[in-house]
């Protein structure tokens, strides 16, 4: 009794198991998606705030008007050119210290050389 | 037909561990500039469309105009049901939010037609339910306009719709999420 019981639990929980792999393949987001949604873009689309003709039966003062006056013009940068930037001094550096100028003394044919047979 | 006890119990216990994670909501909190409003439960499988606040320009008459954050829920596989949330700034009553629905409702549906009108509370809060048809692109549709009172001079404007044809069974789901609505203050 005991194994038939355990046989039959293992077999209804691996067919409910296997049904919700099966379901797995299928996904969410199959169908309309949220491309279109028109109730959400009404909602936006109040007039509240918006003093459009348009018949509504409510007695409510209209939203003022904004200043119809040109916003001032924009302040022009100051015409003055930067002062010319600091030239380098014209002073050449001091020159390279040059090189001693002794010349190393003449080479001097070895005065051990034995002299050519006459 | 004679079912055995014994043969029934393990494909009740397969069910119960596959059907506890079928119950259960998920909950959302409508902000306006890091203050919380209002909360309410999103119905499984359901899909949340938020946005924020914002200004649209009607390109006609180049009027920018202030919207407030529309929370939009709905079937994730169906539009036959939709339920959106508004709590515009600047509307601090019922009777200001009854306005505010009477801006909004003829873009919603066309040829609207008011069948009643209830006062009644929302989360224990003061509320009018503004019941009615339309239609909407050729479809009739139901729709239920409440406006809740908030604390602190704000109202919660909820929108519920629900097309010809679609599944009764949504009427559940859109009460269930009504049932959650609280306020967060």
């Amino acid at each position: 009794m005991t194994h038939k019981l355990l046989k039959r639990s293992i077999l209804a929980l691996g067919l409910g198991a296997a049904s919700f792999t099966l379901s797995a393949c299928d996904g969410v987001t199959v169908g309309v998606g949220y491309g279109y949604d028109p109730f959400y873009d009404s909602m936006l689309w109040n007039d509240y705030y918006h003093d459009v003709d348009i018949d509504i039966d409510v007695d409510r003062p209209g939203r003022p008007r904004p200043p119809v006056a040109k916003p001032p013009a924009r302040p022009k940068p100051p015409v003055a050119k930067p002062p010319a930037r600091p030239r380098p001094p014209v002073a050449k550096p001091p020159a390279r210290p040059r090189p001693p100028v002794a010349r190393p003394p003449a080479a001097r044919p070895p005065i051990h050389r034995p002299a050519p047979r006459r | 037909m004679h079912i055995r006890l014994a043969a029934v119990l393990p494909t009740c216990a397969a069910l119960l561990l596959g059907g506890t994670q079928a119950v259960g909501d998920t909950p959302i909190t409508y902000t306006d500039q890091g203050r919380a409003l209002f909360s309410f439960a999103v119905p499984d499988f359901w899909a949340v469309r938020t946005g924020g606040p914002r200004e649209i320009e009607d390109t006609e008459l180049g009027d920018p105009r202030a919207v407030a954050r529309v929370i939009g829920v709905r079937p994730v596989t169906d539009d036959g049901a939709w339920m959106g949330f508004v709590s515009p700034a600047g509307v601090a009553s019922i009777d200001g939010g009854l306005r505010y629905l009477q801006d909004i409702d003829k873009f919603l549906v066309k040829d609207p037609d008011v069948s009643e009108t209830v006062t009644t509370q929302i989360g224990g809060l003061p509320a009018r339910v503004i019941r009615g048809t339309g239609t909407r692109e050729g479809r009739g549709v139901n729709f239920t306009a409440t406006v809740v009172d908030l604390p602190r001079d704000r109202v919660a404007v909820i929108i519920a719709v629900l097309r010809d044809g679609a599944d009764p069974a949504y009427v559940d789901d859109l009460n269930a999420v009504f049932a959650s609505f609280r306020s967060a203050q």
